[in-house]
């Protein structure tokens, strides 16, 4: 008991001799609109838990708040990484005397980051034992690392056998070694997944690592309460952080509740019982003054703005298409007659009029696998279908997809027709399914829907047991690559949802992959863009358009395209 | 619901004859709250019935006016909101299209193209045919309003009535009968069968409701049949309960021997001489269902396990209602909640009535 | 007695093995594979067949079942397969919210409801009785989903009378901030039913001979009411009670989810969508227990009330 107690104490000294640059007095109340599953890095993988990782934990780079397009600078380093000519060895300098967050597992000693840590943080994604939802962006990639993780075998990785590709060369020197060049590595380090944590305290919380995160970020996680509440406290050992001749962060208490209604999360921003939230759908016409000349073009409603209610934007940077299975025997496939099935569906589908509807305007159709602002993008190519069901009737009725009896078409070998689409059981996922409906009605194709859970429909999907689905995919770092990759052969059954296995698609994607951004690859893109709008394995959808609301005390209000939050940077002044 | 049940169990100790069904009726006939209680609820079943057959709320899903058009006689009572349609998105998308990117516009070619002939031939084919009689945005007023797709709000209550009544009556129906076949055989044969049902019957009572309906829902898929068997599945117990006891009662006494004794088969027992003399419980326990299976769909429709997206039920309707009332939209909401009180509070009354019109000891 | 009680709770195992049976061969086959969830949006077969082994997923069926009784016999459930919390500590901090807003919900609307109802039946067939009977029955007729949208909407936030939602650490803000609006719209949907039936209960009693007889004995209508009447109708009412204890614990799921509060309802919710399983299990199993015992206190209650009843 004594011993807790001088621990304590030795703690609240530490406290104060940090450079508290927080009021501990201001408390950001903000909220999540899903719940999160937990706050260690290798182990969670959904953007709220995300959120919250970003603010604990720091990765050797992260993006600068201000500049846009997004970039790249030193988070825990004191420069980028030197990088050889090859391109293949990264090494990174850390800044000496950033100290990890007071914690009982580091015994009452002020614990440093070093670079043994972030080799550690790295090696945790290779580890059998832990399963990395991350182990994608690793696997394969560092000199060494296989051999090692093929030792482990079902068990736990030996965190203390060298590896060439993750080495230590000194207590603030990384070296990293990669297979194969890669242009995207920076990027995928600024992931929160990528940030430091130390290993004592993973031992400490071996049996729960996801409500102890310790780290060296501006925040710590004072009090968790999984699926309602998540706290956060300014980190007093965080390191002197001066952005804009402003010390980081300003605000002393974070607190995340989780809002899933609609309703009572809009009403508590309007209430003030939050600071800074997203329009949930339903509210966007009641918030945001709407032009229909160009419905991206808004502002806030009299009343908000008469409040001095902020308004930032973001473009996401997704893509959402309707995938088709191309492994089925019915819509799948590429002879002729399975290529207008697809057009024709495709072709009936009102995408325009739900992203007046659904989407209230605040969307863009999609056009080209990689969505603007992701390196590669092409603004001009046109990659969807004409909305035009008279025309996709009509091919339907050239290519011997006759009407029966019963009103509805046959196969042009008169077998029925009738196609099953997977959905969730939201009410978001019925708005879509009216339109989808309406679609194939207007086709006269019987339509089915298999409702199921996002687990379920996706292990139904592994098995090839589905036939059409719609999914969105966010940017894991900015560059075409983590696009392109949907439709790559080898990663049929995986991030390649549609099972598109295409030789030529394939060459070109392998081709791209050995070249940098710019114009030599983009025609590789829109090559391979060209076989996708042939082949239609792919419905395209829409990127939506945020907006987040501030009230009028919280200064620094602004969205970055890439990080999840930029609570460090906001201040209250009420 | 359990004890309501328990208690009816107690109050009918002594066996009911034929002609209470008569003298039923007449203290029916004399009770004018009943009576007006029934007429309403005819009217209901009528509508209902309408809706089945096609006759009424069979265009539900025309989207005849403009989206979230108030009704007739609030007209002046609604947000007023500019509603985007699919036009407005393709001009501002041309628009936005910068010259640079208009001049550069690629997209995949006629040499790419495997069905580039058909392509071009179904074009020209579609051109030549009729345009599609694109039927403008109504402008004339609804009755009870527009809803976000444009469609009427009148038919599609009506439509949802029918399906609501339809699932709350053939719930309840279904949930009866499991319930009785199940608490006769417990009640009748004791013992044995008994000890396996009780055990049946207190394993389902003891798991959570909420639990089954999400099971149950997992499994099947979306429709009027799922919601009907879900409900039935986790509300059948309560008459269990009540049928049980009524035919415990009932095997011992005189009447049923008699039947044994000139070599009636327990099945004729159960079904030819207990069963008509427990079936006033059963109407009681029938419409008391019935209201709690109409409110159930509710739930469980805002729970996502509604029926689907070519049906339409009042809880269907009332899920759109958060979102609506948030933009001020407050008429569907505001339509379901007035028929289905209407037919909840009749159906209740009725039930009131009906409990005192088949009391056999009332006088 | 005792050996009553003893019996009853030996035929409580058969019960709840019934309950695991059940419960076990819903999640197996409707439950989900939580391994997707976990594995992340792009991953290998090893992956998924490393966590399948990790959660025990991969062990033959009967295995699972036998380590599932294990835990029933240890009442251990070990951790979520989602958040990786210990199970006990999810429901343990559950449990009191939960029960912050049931408990003062089924006092109010009992204490409301019995007085209510006696009143009305002692006045039967009066306007009163007829105004009351049908406010209730009017007010029974609305969705709960419509009262708790629009009381959010209007109470909370046109008039702002109430926080939208919210929870906090201290009972005593929960119970004066932040459980009133949610106990109110409770109050409305659970007190016109108990009124309905506790009136039914209160003039069923009435009707009997011996209030007949007291009344012939020259008792006063009050002494009738009170000693005789409330005494026997508070049978159904201690029954019905008891009957609802358990669903205090999931009963309000709706509210839980409008007002923020962090109960078990929205939890099974989540743990359903989850794939949760030891989550699922373990409050399926606690709940089933919870009725088991309320239903033999109910009897027990029951006997106390009315001797004359024969406990076998």
């Amino acid at each position: 008991m004594m011993k807790k107690r001088i621990l304590v104490a030795t703690i609240a000294a530490l406290a104060a001799v940090g450079a508290q640059a927080a009021d501990m007095n201001k408390v950001l109340h903000v909220a999540f609109n899903v719940p999160e599953t937990g706050f260690d890095p290798a182990k969670v993988s959904d953007t709220y838990s995300g959120s919250i990782l970003e603010n604990v934990f720091d990765p050797l780079v992260t993006y600068d708040y201000l500049a846009r397009p997004a970039k790249v600078i030193p988070n825990t380093t004191v420069a980028l990484p030197t990088v050889s000519a090859d391109g293949k060895v990264y090494t990174f300098k850390l800044k000496p005397g950033i100290y990890f967050a007071p914690d009982a597992a580091f015994k009452g000693q002020k614990r440093e980051l070093t670079a043994a840590d972030y080799a550690y943080s790295i090696k945790r994604h290779l580890d059998p034992t832990i399963n990395s939802p991350w182990s994608f962006l690793v696997d394969g990639r560092f000199v060494g690392a296989d051999a090692l993780v093929k030792a482990a075998g079902k068990g736990a990785l030996n965190y203390d056998t060298p590896v060439e590709g993750i080495k230590v060369l000194d207590k603030y020197t990384l070296q990293l070694t990669l297979n194969e060049g890669n242009y995207n590595f920076l990027q995928i380090l600024a992931m929160p997944a990528f940030g430091a944590v130390a290993r004592e305290a993973i031992e400490a919380y071996a049996s729960n690592t996801n409500a102890k995160p310790v780290g060296t970020g501006p925040y710590t996680l004072k009090e968790w309460k999984p699926g309602n509440k998540i706290i956060l406290e300014a980190n007093p050992n965080f390191r002197k952080l001066v952005i804009n001749g402003q010390t980081l962060p300003k605000v002393g208490r974070v607190e995340v509740s989780i809002i899933e209604e609609e309703q009572p999360l809009w009403l508590a921003f309007v209430n003030k019982q939050l600071d800074i939230s997203g329009i949930p759908q339903a509210a966007l016409q009641e918030a945001l003054v709407i032009d229909p000349k160009n419905p991206l073009n808004v502002k806030l409603q009299d009343k908000y703005a008469k409040q001095g209610i902020q308004l930032e934007r973001k473009k996401d940077l997704e893509i959402t298409y309707q995938f088709f299975n191309m492994q089925d025997p019915v819509v799948g496939g590429d002879a002729k007659e399975k290529i207008a099935l697809r057009r024709a569906i495709a072709m009936a589908f009102p995408r325009s009029e739900t992203i007046a509807t659904i989407r209230r305007g605040q969307a863009v159709p999609v056009n080209y696998v990689i969505p603007e602002g992701v390196a590669g993008y092409n603004p001009a190519f046109k990659g969807a279908v004409k909305y035009d069901p008279a025309a996709a009737n009509a091919l339907l009725d050239r290519f011997g997809y006759k009407v029966g009896a019963d009103g509805l078409r046959t196969l042009p070998d008169g077998k029925p027709l009738s196609i099953e689409m997977a959905t969730g059981t939201s009410g978001i996922d019925k708005q879509w399914n009216e339109y989808w409906q309406k679609a194939f009605d207007s086709l006269k194709i019987k339509l089915t829907f298999k409702y199921g859970k996002w687990n379920e429909l996706n292990k139904a999907n592994r098995q090839n047991k589905l036939q059409m689905w719609g999914l969105a995919w966010g940017a894991d770092y900015p560059d075409g690559e983590n696009f392109m990759q949907l439709l790559y052969g080898k990663n049929a059954g995986d991030a390649n949802s549609a099972n598109f296995k295409n030789a030529e698609y394939d060459r070109l994607f392998e081709a791209s992959l050995k070249l940098p951004d710019g114009a030599e690859r983009n025609k590789l893109y829109d090559a391979m863009n060209k076989i996708v709008a042939a082949q239609q394995p792919w419905i395209f959808g829409d990127t939506r358009v945020r907006s987040q609301l501030a009230h009028r005390y919280v200064k620094n209000f602004k969205l970055h395209p890439l990080l999840n939050t930029t609570w460090r940077y906001i201040d209250l002044q009420k | 619901m359990t004890s309501q049940t328990t208690l009816l169990a107690d109050d009918a100790s002594c066996p009911a004859s034929r002609s209470l069904w008569q003298l039923g009726w007449q203290r029916l006939r004399r009770d004018r709250i009943g009576l007006t209680a029934l007429w309403v609820v005819l009217a209901f079943v009528l509508l209902a019935l309408a809706g089945w057959l096609g006759l009424a709320g069979s265009h539900w899903r025309d989207e005849v006016a403009k989206p979230n058009m108030p009704p007739a006689l609030f007209k002046d009572y609604g947000p007023a909101t500019v509603e985007l349609t699919a036009a407005d998105i393709d001009a501002a998308q041309q628009h936005n299209t910068s010259a640079a990117d208009a001049s550069a516009a690629t997209g995949m070619s006629a040499e790419d193209d495997p069905l580039a002939a058909d392509m071009a031939a179904a074009q020209t084919q579609a051109a030549k045919a009729a345009p599609l009689a694109v039927t403008p945005a109504n402008d004339s007023l609804l009755i009870l309003g527009s809803d976000s797709r444009g469609r009427d709000v009148l038919q599609k209550v009506i439509q949802g009535t029918a399906t609501s009544l339809l699932v709350g009556l053939s719930g309840a129906l279904l949930a009866i009968l499991i319930g009785t076949l199940l608490g006769a055989l417990s009640g009748y044969f004791g013992r044995r069968v008994d000890d396996l049902l009780m055990w049946f019957y207190s394993v389902f009572t003891s798991v959570p409701d909420m639990l089954l309906l999400l099971a149950f829902s997992a499994v099947m898929s979306r429709g009027i049949d799922t919601v009907i068997m879900v409900m039935a599945l986790t509300s059948w117990t309560g008459t269990y309960r009540l049928m049980r006891a009524e035919f415990m009662k009932h095997k011992g006494r005189e009447y049923v021997q008699a039947a044994d004794a000139i070599g009636a088969s327990h099945r004729s027992r159960m079904f030819r001489h207990i069963l008509p003399n427990v079936t006033h419980l059963l109407l009681v326990q029938f419409s008391i269902l019935t209201v709690a299976l109409i409110k159930y769909e509710a739930i469980l429709s805002f729970l996502g396990f509604g029926v689907g997206v070519s049906q339409t039920s009042w809880g269907a309707m009332l899920a759109e209602a958060p979102a609506e009332l948030l933009q001020g939209y407050w008429w569907q909401m505001a339509a379901v909640t007035l028929f289905m009180s209407l037919l909840v509070t009749a159906f209740s009354m009725l039930t009131d009535s009906l409990r005192d019109a088949l009391d056999p000891k009332v006088k | 007695m005792l050996a009553y009680i003893l019996r009853r709770l030996w035929q409580m195992v058969p019960t709840l093995f019934g309950v695991m049976l059940l419960l076990f061969i819903l999640f197996n086959w409707v439950g989900g594979d939580p391994s997707y969830i976990l594995a992340g949006k792009s991953f290998s077969a090893e992956t998924l067949a490393n966590i399948r082994h990790q959660l025990g997923l991969d062990k033959s069926l009967p295995e699972q079942f036998l380590i599932f009784v294990q835990q029933v016999l240890t009442l251990d459930f070990g951790t979520s397969w989602s958040t990786q919390q210990p199970v006990a500590d999810i429901l343990g901090s559950r449990i009191g919210p939960s029960l912050t807003l049931a408990l003062p919900m089924l006092l109010v609307s009992l204490l409301l409801s019995v007085i209510i109802a006696a009143i009305v039946a002692y006045v039967r067939g009066s306007l009163t009785d007829r105004i009351v009977t049908l406010i209730c029955t009017l007010a029974m007729s609305v969705s709960a989903l419509v009262y708790i949208i629009a009381g959010q909407y209007w109470l909370a936030h046109k008039l702002g009378w109430f926080p939208i939602l919210g929870w906090s650490d201290s009972l005593a803000t929960n119970l004066w901030l932040y459980v009133p609006l949610p106990l109110l719209l409770g109050l409305v949907v659970s007190l016109a039913p108990d009124i309905r039936f506790y009136r039914s209960c209160f003039v069923e009693e009435m009707n009997h001979d011996y209030v007949r007889t007291a009344r012939a004995k020259g008792l006063s209508e009050q002494v009738i009411m009170l000693k005789h009447v409330m005494r026997n109708a508070l049978i159904p009412v201690v029954t019905s009670l008891m009957m609802s204890l358990p669903y205090l614990f999931l009963g309000a799921l709706l509210l839980e989810r409008f007002f923020g509060i962090p109960g078990m309802g929205n939890e099974v919710l989540n743990a359903v969508d989850r794939s949760d399983f030891p989550v699922i299990k373990a409050i399926t199993i606690y709940v089933a227990l919870a009725t088991m015992l309320f239903n033999l206190l109910a009897d027990i209650v029951y006997k106390l009330i009315d001797p004359r009843v024969q406990l076998k």
